[in-house]
């Protein structure tokens, strides 16, 4: 057994143990009232069930992305041996450990579905199935039943996926055996394809079923892409944040933030390339069952919003963070975080809405309300995780490496 | 500063050095940085670090500035880009312009994958070749290796060389800052007087290759561009020769030696053996068929009603007045030389027996093109039952409508 590096940190600066219970329960409070609201309107509003439906599942799928790009995170920092990333490792663990969670936020989408709803998806509509013969087709794979059959699946392989990782993480913090890091290194590899195989399939449910004729194959890649936009300026935030209360000072330096703003920009990039990809073909081929779904999004507001995207989630931030000087800035950092968590919300729901609402403002105080109702949810159940263990992986063999990092 | 040469010992004459410079060995890399510090803080300019391995905080200790690569690397991107965009836009509108599905000849979307490629492949370039100029490579023999010991530099030795053209640089004084720095060694580093040239026979014989290789080309150039007889010196094939046999020609793989096959036996056309004339020529003992070959029936006047309005209806119009679209269309362009497309009512066209009219949908008539190719014999003849249908309701007479009906036809008022 090698000797353990001797990192000395000071205990206030790597837990959060002080922090007061009274912004867990206001974060949870206003995740209720934000629901209940939410609920109201959408019974309130002229056909406003449909419109709570859809708006819900873009607020889920924005919270399942930063649970699973951070997750991803996690596994990609494993296989990558990367040294630099142990000191924030752990904050992506603390951020992605929430399968349970997503599990009964799911509830409100599946349990309608069995019950015979088809205010979210126009497969489970028995009469609208009878009548087009391309999605008769498709139903002995789009029905409720199955549906709901593959999505514990999906919960199932991401349960054991993040488990497996975040305790073997934490039984190093107390036994502090360097062969766990082997371990989950070994690990690393199959699981980032389970957890391709599986947001793929589950981006095709649950999102590119809202439009049940139209396909795209690259679909899962580009909400995963998203996703993993998300989950890294949400991490950074994260980062930044706990500094700002005064813990992980001597841990996180500025290099650690020039390597996340990489990374950061590495996923504009490949999200804007997968975008691309996308829309390139079904615009040289023009075939009209594929172009509608592009058409929905072309025409009203969305049109803009498709604009929007454009810039705001890709011309804007790729030059924001091009520079060296602007990956090693706080500030600058922080802010394009911050900025690129609003886009990828407006992506999830350029994703989910289109079809539904065709005229007028793309959104309303429905998925603003559901919107910070699961954010709440989701940030009470991170502060309540990252509560329980220190805030840095310990006994990580490679911390004084981490912690000495720097960029050339 | 010109150092004597060495005095030949064995009868060669040894090349002429002058001094490049002072090398300084250090113990520890923290010791070497320690000891930049100093330099860069003496003033000296032509001066370098050497280490086995990049030390974190080097280009501070010696005081190096930002590099000029990203803005290097970000204009190449961009210039790759301008052009990509520029080339493209250029062949595709102003050179050679070309319609490709119907998308406009200047369009964006299509250009993206090129400028990206052009945008990486430049700015690599930009970066590989800018990292070697900015660090001054390739040098083919650095001072520094006339001193033994810095070999090391390689596995455990880390040292700083200061050039004796640096203005600061005196040889006492220089060598005093370096031993106060904590050098455990300084030698004086050598250079020949004169830069070493290529030998006479390599540089001419390069001279003779190069014009030598521009022979080929040369000739190619010329042979493309002169009249001749003979063919062409085809450089890219195309595919322009291609081993295959002519027709009707003289093959070697078969036993008979014919190059075209003959069909096998009992092979049959595509569409079959049109033995039956009175379904597929609508004739009957070579006189047109005045019978229906099909089952006359609701289900085929439906069948020949939606197929009319498909591929008739067009040209002679719903109701057969030779009024469709296409004619609406053509008058209301003034089309010069449009004609009429037939009335299926006039007598003429009424009193053809049935088998003429499907050999009219068939191969056609005057301007009006066959419909063979389009609509299958079957369906061919429920037109030809539709049309039948149709002339009967524009020249109705009392007698045709069933008796059940016609008093309250008679009722109706005619108007004046």
């Amino acid at each position: 057994m090698t000797s353990q590096p001797s990192v000395e940190l000071a205990p206030q600066q790597i837990t959060l143990e002080g922090i007061s219970p009274r912004i867990l329960a206001g974060l949870r409070i206003v995740g209720a009232a934000a629901l209940v609201i939410g609920c109201a309107l959408g019974v309130a509003w002229p056909d406003g069930i449909p419109l709570f439906f859809r708006a819900y599942l873009t607020s889920f799928c924005y919270v399942l992305g930063m649970v699973l790009g951070s997750l991803l995170l996690v596994l990609l920092l494993h296989v990558s041996r990367a040294g630099w990333g142990v000191v924030v490792r752990r904050l992506a663990e603390v951020l992605a450990g929430h399968v349970p969670l997503m599990v009964i936020l799911f509830l409100p989408i599946v349990l309608p579905l069995l019950w015979g709803s088809s205010s979210l998806y126009e497969w489970a509509d028995r009469h609208a199935v009878e009548h087009d013969e391309l999605l008769r087709h498709k139903a002995p794979y789009l029905n409720p039943v199955f549906f709901t059959i593959r999505a514990a699946g999906y919960f199932l392989v991401w349960w054991l996926v993040a488990r497996f990782f975040l305790e073997t993480s934490a039984e190093q913090d107390s036994t502090g055996d360097p062969r766990l890091t082997n371990r989950m290194e070994r690990a690393s590899g199959p699981a980032i394809l389970l957890l391709g195989l599986t947001v793929t399939f589950a981006s095709f449910d649950w999102l590119m079923s809202l439009d049940a004729r139209w396909t795209s194959t690259i679909y899962g890649v580009y909400y995963y892409s998203g996703a993993f936009v998300g989950a890294v300026a949400l991490w950074i935030l994260l980062a930044m944040g706990l500094q700002a209360s005064g813990r992980l000072k001597e841990v996180i330096t500025v290099e650690h933030y020039h390597d996340l703003g990489k990374l950061l920009f590495a996923a504009v990039v490949f999200w804007a390339y997968i975008a691309f990809s996308q829309y390139l073909l079904i615009w040289y081929a023009n075939i009209p069952e594929e172009t509608t779904w592009y058409r929905d999004r072309q025409t009203g507001a969305w049109l803009y919003v498709s604009l929007a995207l454009v810039v705001g989630h890709l011309v804007l931030p790729f030059f924001g963070l091009l520079s060296r000087e602007a990956k090693r800035n706080k500030a600058i950092l922080g802010f394009w975080a911050a900025w690129l968590l609003v886009f990828h919300w407006i992506d999830v729901s350029w994703l989910a809405m289109p079809g539904l609402k065709r005229e007028g403002s793309p959104w309303g105080p429905i998925d603003l309300c559901l919107t910070v109702s699961l954010v709440c949810f989701y940030l009470a159940s991170v502060l309540r995780r990252a509560v329980e263990r220190p805030l840095v992986p310990l006994r990580d063999p490679r911390l004084a490496e981490s912690l000495a990092f720097e960029n050339f | 500063m010109i150092e004597p040469s060495t005095s030949s010992t064995n009868g060669l004459e040894e090349p002429a050095t002058v001094i490049a410079g002072l090398v300084a060995e250090f113990r520890t890399p923290d010791a070497l940085k320690a000891a930049a510090t100093k330099v860069r803080d003496a003033g000296y300019r032509l001066w370098d670090a050497h280490s086995p391995f990049p030390i974190h905080g080097m280009e501070r200790a010696m005081g190096i500035r930002p590099t000029i690569l990203p803005w290097l690397v970000f204009c190449a991107g961009l210039t790759g880009a301008a052009a990509a965009l520029l080339l493209q836009w250029w062949t595709n509108t102003i050179d050679y312009p070309f319609l490709v599905s119907g998308k406009p000849f200047f369009s964006l979307p299509a250009n993206i994958p090129i400028i990206f490629e052009l945008m990486v492949l430049l700015s690599a370039f930009a970066a590989f070749g800018g990292v070697l100029v900015l660090n001054l490579l390739p040098e083919y023999r650095h001072p520094a290796f006339s001193v033994k010991r810095f070999a090391r530099v390689t596995s455990d030795g880390f040292f700083i060389s200061i050039a004796a053209s640096d203005p600061k640089f005196d040889l006492s004084a220089t060598r005093a800052l370096l031993e106060s720095a904590g050098a455990v060694a300084v030698d004086v580093c050598y250079a020949p007087a004169e830069a070493p040239r290529l030998p006479g026979v390599l540089k001419w014989g390069l001279v003779v290759a190069a014009l030598l290789a521009l022979i080929p080309p040369l000739w190619i150039a010329r042979q493309r561009q002169i009249p001749s007889d003979v063919p062409r010196l085809h450089i890219i094939q195309d595919m322009d020769f291609q081993p295959r046999y002519q027709a009707q020609g003289v093959g070697r793989f078969f036993a008979d030696r014919r190059a075209t096959r003959p069909p096998v036996p009992h092979s049959m056309a595509v569409g079959g053996r049109q033995l039956d004339a009175h379904f597929y020529q609508g004739q009957i003992d070579g006189q047109w068929a005045t019978t229906f070959p099909i089952p006359v029936d609701r289900e085929t006047m439906e069948r020949g009603r939606e197929r009319y309005n498909i591929y008739c209806a067009p040209c002679h119009g719903l109701a057969g007045e030779g009024d469709g679209m296409t004619h609406q269309r053509a008058v209301a362009r003034r089309e010069p030389g449009w004609v009429q497309p037939r009335s299926l009512h006039v007598s003429n066209v009424r009193e053809q027996p049935v088998g003429r009219l499907f050999h009219t949908i068939t191969h056609g008539l005057n301007t009006m093109s066959g419909y063979a190719a389009q609509i299958p014999v079957a369906d061919r003849w429920a037109i030809v039952l539709y049309v039948r249908a149709l002339q009967r309701s524009q020249n109705a007479v009392l007698d045709d409508v069933p008796t059940a009906l016609r008093p309250a036809l008679l009722q109706e008022p005619t108007k004046p």
